[in-house]
C-alpha cells in the first residue's frame, strides 16, 4: 500500500552484497581461505542461532530470515585471518551469537556488537592463531589443508602490515626506514569503501558515522604524525590498513549498538576513529577496530541521552 | 522568515491518482442516518419525533451547550427511527443516530434571506451563523468551527489549510478547482469573523490545477495563496504555522495564543454556504479510494448516505475488502460500508485485504527519527513504550508525539511504533491519574488520622482543663463548706455558752 522502503532482511542482504567487493580484493590476494571461512562461519551462525531460538522458545524461522546471524558470520569470517584453524571461527561464531546477542535477547537487543565481540574472544583467547594471516595466494585445496589442520602450511603464513610495523617500530626502526604500504591491504580497503559507497547511496547507513570515524583516524593520526613522524604510522596508511573500511562502513555503522541520534552519530564515530589510533599507536595490538568499537559501544546509551535533538515546541 | 518546509516528515506520491479530481453528485439518499454525536461536548438532544416530517435543511436535534453543534436534516421526508447505530470508530462503538426515510423530494426549508454583504454583520452575528449552520471542522478532526473562531479573536493571520497532505485523500483539491469563489469568499468571512489583516491559503505542489483556479478568483490582496513542497505531515497545524509564518508555538500553547487561525479549506466553503448563502452543512465532499476500487472519484454527498452508496459507484471488485475512513495515515479502520458519511468523512479507502507484514526486532537503524516530523527519537521511545516505562518516555518527549506514523511507514521491521505510543501515552495519562488518586487518597487519609489525633488532643486538654475547673471548683467548695462548717460551729459554741 506504500512505496516499499529497506525492510530488516533486505537491509542485512544489502550489508552482505556491499561486502563482495572487499572480499573479493581478500580472494585475490590471499586466495581461498577466506571464502571457506565464510561458508563455514556462515554455517555455524545458523546452526547456532537456530539451536539458541529453540532453548529459548522462539520461533526460529523469522530470526534467522532476518539475516542477521548471517551477517555476524560473514563480518567475523572476513576479521579473522583466512588461514585460521577452522575451530576458531567455529568457536568466535558460537560466542558472537551466543553471548554477544541471544542471552541479551536476541536482535535489537544487544549492547555490544555481536562479531567484534567474537572477534576480541578470539583475539585474546587465542593470539597465536588469530596473528597468523596468509603471506600469500592460497589455492583451494591448501586453504582446506591448512583450515581443516589436514596438513599444516606453515609456508603460507604471514604477518599484516600493521603487526609488521608495530614490531619494526618496537625494535627501534625508524619509520622512514619501514615501508608501511601494503597493495593487498589498499585494495582491501578500497573494496570496503566501495561497497560502504554503495551503502550509502542506498541509503542502508547514514553517512554521520562512516565519515567521523575516518575524520577521527585523520585529525588523531595526523597529530601524532606531526608529535613524532619517525614513530608514528602516516596518515594515509592509517587510512588504509587493517580494519579502517571495513570498520568505518559495515562495523561501526552496525544499527543496533551504535548511537541513533544524529549528533550523536558524529561524536560515536569520531571518538571511535581516535581510540583506533591510540590502540594502533600505545597498545599492545596491532590493530584496534574491535576494541575501539566495543568501548564506544558501552559509551552509547550516555551519548544517546544527552545528544537527543531538539523537539518541536520544547 | 518563513522556510516553507519543515524537517522530517516523508513524501508518499498519491497511490490511486486520477487524471483530474472530478466531483460526482450523488442522488440524495433513500434513508440518511444522521449522528449527534460530535467530537466534543456530547450529543445534541433531538428536537423531532418519530413520524414527523422533516424539510431538508431543518435543525432537527438541538443543543445549548457552547461546544456541540445543531444537527440539521439533509433530505426531506420522516424521521423512522432515533436510535443507538454503529458509527465510524474502530472500536465499532454504538451512538445515537436520527435516521429519516427520504420522501425523495428534497423539499427544503425555507431559506430566510439574509444579508449577503456579511461585512455588515458584527463577527458575532458571523459566528452565530457558523455555529447555527452546523459547522465542524472538515479536514478530520470535526473541532466546532465556531468555538475555534471564539477563541481566537485577535488573530492576525488566517491559515486555510488546503495542504491535504494525506496521500490518497483529493477532496480538498477537487473542492478547490470547483468552488475557488467560494473559498476565496469564505476567506473573507473568515477573516472578517476573527479580525485577521492576512490570510495564506497554504497548499502541496503537487496540486497545480487548484492553484490556479485558487488564483484566478483570488482579487484580495491581503489573501495569499502559498504553495509548499508536497511532504506529509504539511498539513500538521503547528508545522504549517511553522513552515508559513515561522512562529513555533510551544507545547501545551494553542495557535490562537500566538494570533493565528487555522482552518481546513472544507471547512471555509462550508463557512461560504452558512453565511452568504445561509445554508446549513448538509452534505461534503469525500474521495473513494483504494486498492479494490477500480476509478478513485470524489463525491459530493449528502450527509448520512451510506458508504456503500458512494463506494458502488467507484466499481468495488468483489473480493472482501479492508475499509478506512479518513487518510491511510492517519484515519480510522471501520468494519464495513455500513456507515453513513459524517461531518469529518473526507475519504472512504476501499482496499484489498492484504496480511500484514511480520513484525521484526528494532534494529534501531534510526529512520525514524529522520523523519519524524517534531524531532522524536522513535526508536527510544519504543524501547520505553514496550517496557511501560512511561516516566522513561515522557523524559523522552512522548507527549510531543502527534501520531501521524511517518515512523511506521519507514520500519524495516514493520513495527507499528504509533500503536506503541498511543498506548503509552494512555497508560501514562492513566498512571498519572492512579497517582493523583492515589496522592488525594493518601492526603485525606494523613489528614484524618492527624484530625483524629488533633481531636484526642483537643479532647484531653479539654478534659484536663475541666477537670482542673473542678478541682478549683471542689477546692471552692470546700473552703465554702469549712466556712459553713465553721459557721455551723461558731453557732454551736454560741448556744452552747448561751445554753
Amino acid at each position: 500500500m506504500i512505496a516499499a522502503f529497506n525492510s530488516t532482511s533486505q537491509i542485512m542482504r544489502q550489508v552482505i552484497v556491499a561486502l563482495i567487493l572487499g572480499i573479493g580484493a581478500a580472494y585475490t590476494f590471499f586466495g581461498w581461505g577466506i571464502i571457506v571461512q565464510i561458508v563455514l562461519a556462515v554455517l555455524v551462525a545458523i546452526v547456532v542461532e537456530a539451536g539458541f531460538l529453540k532453548i529459548r522458545k522462539h520461533p526460529i524461522k523469522p530470526s534467522i530470515a532476518d539475516g542477521s546471524a548471517v551477517l555476524t558470520g560473514f563480518l567475523l569470517a572476513i576479521s579473522i585471518p583466512s588461514i585460521a584453524p577452522w575451530w576458531v571461527i567455529v568457536v568466535g561464531v558460537s560466542f558472537a551469537i551466543i553471548f554477544g546477542k541471544q542471552l541479551y535477547g536476541g536482535l535489537g537487543n544487544n549492547p555490544f556488537n555481536p562479531a567484534m565481540l567474537g572477534y576480541a574472544f578470539l583475539l585474546i583467547s587465542y593470539p597465536l592463531q588469530m596473528t597468523t594471516w596468509a603471506g600469500e595466494f592460497v589455492n583451494f585445496s591448501q586453504a582446506l589443508d591448512v583450515i581443516f589442520n589436514l596438513n599444516p602450511v606453515d609456508a603460507l603464513s604471514g604477518a599484516t602490515r600493521l603487526d609488521d610495523v608495530k614490531t619494526q617500530l618496537a625494535l627501534g626502526k625508524m619509520m622512514s626506514e619501514l615501508n608501511a604500504h601494503s597493495n593487498a591491504q589498499a585494495w582491501i580497503n578500497m573494496g570496503f569503501l566501495l561497497g560502504g559507497l554503495y551503502l550509502l547511496a542506498r541509503r542502508v547507513i547514514f553517512w554521520h558515522i562512516p565519515s567521523a570515524f575516518l575524520l577521527g583516524i585523520a585529525v588523531s593520526a595526523f597529530l601524532l604524525s606531526i608529535g613524532g613522524s619517525e614513530y608514528y604510522l602516516p596518515v594515509q596508511n592509517h587510512l588504509m590498513l587493517g580494519g579502517t573500511m571495513l570498520g568505518a562502513f559495515f562495523i561501526a555503522t552496525d544499527p543496533v549498538t551504535a548511537s541513533t541520534t544524529p549528533k550523536g552519530r558524529l561524536i560515536y564515530g569520531f571518538l571511535m576513529g581516535v581510540l583506533v589510533v591510540v590502540i594502533r599507536s600505545f597498545g599492545g595490538y596491532p590493530d584496534g577496530v574491535a576494541f575501539a568499537v566495543l568501548l564506544m559501544n558501552i559509551m552509547v546509551p550516555l551519548i544517546d541521552y544527552y545528544t537527543q535533538p531538539k523537539v518541536f515546541g520544547k | 522568515m518563513a522556510s516553507y518546509t519543515f524537517k522530517g516528515g516523508i513524501h508518499i506520491p498519491n497511490p490511486y491518482p486520477v487524471k483530474e479530481p472530478e466531483v460526482r453528485q450523488v442522488a440524495p439518499p433513500e434513508q440518511a442516518v444522521l449522528l449527534l454525536q460530535q467530537r466534543v461536548g456530547g450529543e445534541a438532544s433531538p428536537c423531532v419525533k418519530i413520524g414527523d416530517r422533516v424539510l431538508t435543511g431543518q435543525v432537527i436535534a438541538k443543543t445549548t451547550s457552547k461546544y456541540p453543534t445543531h444537527v440539521h436534516a439533509s433530505v426531506s421526508g420522516v424521521i423512522s427511527a432515533i436510535e443507538k447505530r454503529p458509527i465510524p470508530h474502530p472500536s465499532g462503538i454504538e451512538a445515537m443516530c436520527i435516521v429519516i426515510d427520504s420522501d425523495g423530494k428534497d423539499e427544503w426549508i425555507e431559506i430566510e434571506k439574509c444579508d449577503k454583504d456579511f461585512s455588515r454583520c458584527t463577527p458575532e452575528k458571523v459566528i452565530q451563523r457558523i455555529r447555527e449552520a452546523g459547522i465542524v471542522g472538515m479536514g478530520g478532526a470535526g473541532f466546532p468551527t465556531h468555538a475555534k473562531i471564539s477563541n481566537a479573536q485577535g488573530t492576525h493571520t488566517l491559515i486555510v489549510n488546503a495542504t491535504e497532505c494525506e496521500p490518497g485523500i483529493m477532496c480538498d483539491d477537487a473542492l478547490m478547482q470547483h468552488y475557488p469563489r467560494e473559498v476565496i469568499r469564505g476567506a473573507e468571512v473568515l477573516m472578517h469573523a476573527c479580525g485577521a489583516k492576512k490570510a495564506i491559503i497554504a497548499i502541496e505542489d503537487d496540486k497545480q490545477e487548484a492553484c490556479n483556479s485558487l488564483l484566478m478568483y483570488n482579487f484580495n490582496d491581503q489573501i495569499d495563496v502559498v504553495q509548499i513542497p508536497t511532504k506529509y505531515t504539511s498539513g500538521a497545524e503547528k508545522l504549517l504555522i511553522k513552515t508559513l509564518l515561522d512562529i513555533e508555538i510551544p507545547a501545551g500553547e494553542f495557535a490562537s495564543d500566538h494570533g493565528v487561525l487555522c482552518q481546513n479549506i472544507g471547512t471555509v466553503k462550508a463557512i461560504y454556504d452558512a453565511v452568504i448563502d445561509n445554508k446549513p452543512l448538509i452534505s461534503r465532499i469525500v474521495t473513494v479510494t483504494g486498492s479494490a476500487v477500480q476509478e478513485p472519484r470524489n463525491y459530493e454527498a449528502r450527509l448520512g448516505t451510506s458508504f456503500a452508496a458512494v463506494v458502488a459507484q467507484s466499481n468495488p471488485n468483489n473480493n472482501p475488502h479492508h475499509i478506512r475512513m479518513g487518510g491511510m495515515m492517519m484515519g480510522i479502520d471501520v468494519p464495513n460500508v455500513e456507515h453513513s458519511i459524517c461531518k469529518i468523512t473526507n475519504c472512504i479507502f476501499v482496499n484489498n485485504v492484504i496480511p500484514a507484514p511480520e513484525v521484526q526486532s528494532c534494529i534501531r537503524c534510526g529512520q525514524c527519527n529522520t523523519v519524524c516530523p517534531v524531532g522524536l527519537l522513535p526508536q527510544q521511545l519504543f524501547w520505553y513504550a514496550k517496557s511501560e516505562n512511561t516516566d522513561r518516555a515522557m523524559d523522552y518527549n512522548l507527549g510531543a508525539c502527534i501520531e501521524c506514523r511517518c515512523c511506521d511507514v519507514v520500519c524495516p521491521s514493520h513495527i507499528p511504533l504509533a500503536q506503541y505510543f498511543f498506548f503509552a501515552k494512555a497508560l501514562h495519562h492513566k498512571r498519572t491519574v492512579d497517582q493523583q488518586r492515589t496522592d488525594m487518597a493518601r492526603e485525606r487519609f494523613e489528614f484524618k488520622e492527624f484530625r483524629i489525633e488533633r481531636n484526642k488532643k483537643e479532647r484531653a486538654e479539654m478534659m484536663a482543663k475541666k477537670k482542673e475547673e473542678l478541682k478549683k471548683k471542689m477546692a471552692q467548695d470546700k473552703t465554702q463548706k469549712d466556712k459553713i462548717a465553721q459557721a455551723a460551729a461558731r453557732v454551736k459554741n454560741k448556744e452552747s455558752s448561751e445554753r
